[in-house]
């Protein structure tokens, strides 16, 4: 009798509580390894995707970004009037003022890389298009803009001496700066 | 952008003075120039009075009727 009732009970206490056991076991274990795989597959994309978002082979920096593209040798852009690039750009930047843009970059290279800024990121989004439309492969966007700007800005003044170039001549002159493409 | 700007030069003769700098070849005079009136993108068309102020600043490949119309603004 006290066998019987031990052997049962104990068979049945002892399947039933590990049968129990097992099973709150291996669910805890699935939920814990579905947690863990889920924080890893974010984890992982948050991690591989840029810091800076990226997508159709336009790239948007911030301003650490555009320094690491400058010393990269990307060329750096400010699309905004010449009054505001005069007035201070990004160290070493160009100036092509949207309203030429469209017509400068016929002749640029698409394979090279290249960085785009502006005031406050809505003149340079439209140069993004124009780039992206004329199929450059590789654009950079510093889409806060120079208002997002930190570091030190070059000037007209820093950069160069207007001024002295006011020499008077005879007639106007057209210069036209060229290379042989 | 040679042909447009031969055809210019014939037109403007006498009126406009031509410099036409190729920046790879140029001479530390040229350079210096260049670097005055602010030349970072090529081509670049600078058009400047008698009196030596830049009237326009224009960047990359021009036709010849934008080119023209900055010719007859120069004083």
């Amino acid at each position: 009798m006290a066998t019987k009732n031990g052997t049962k009970a104990g068979a049945k206490n002892g399947t039933k509580a590990s049968a129990t056991k097992g099973k709150s076991t291996s669910t805890s274990k699935v939920l814990i390894w579905t947690i863990v795989v889920a924080a890893l597959v974010i984890g992982g994309f948050l991690l591989l995707r840029p810091a800076n978002g990226s997508a159709g082979g336009v790239t948007n920096v911030d301003q650490n970004g555009v320094l690491k593209a400058q010393s990269d040798g990307v060329r750096v852009i400010d699309v905004r009037s010449s009054g505001e690039y005069e007035a201070g750009h990004v160290p070493g930047a160009e100036n092509v003022p949207i309203d030429q843009f469209a017509q400068a970059i016929q002749s640029w290279d698409k394979n090279a890389p290249v960085l785009v800024y502006c005031a406050t990121g809505s003149r340079s989004a439209e140069a993004v298009e124009l780039l992206k439309q004329a199929g450059f492969k590789s654009i950079y966007h510093f889409n806060q803009g120079l208002q997002a700007w930190t570091g030190t800005l070059d000037t007209a003044k820093t950069a160069s001496a207007p001024a002295a170039a006011a020499k008077p001549t005879a007639r106007p002159v057209m210069y036209e700066f060229y290379t042989d493409w | 952008m040679k042909p447009v700007v031969d055809g210019l030069k014939k037109d403007y003769e006498g009126k406009v003075d031509f410099n036409l700098i190729n920046t790879d070849k140029a001479t530390a005079e040229q350079n210096q120039l260049a670097n005055q009136l602010g030349i970072t993108v090529v081509p670049t068309f600078v058009f400047m009075n008698k009196d030596g102020s830049v009237a326009k600043k224009v960047v990359g490949e021009q036709k010849a009727a934008a080119l023209k119309a900055e010719l007859d603004a120069l004083k």
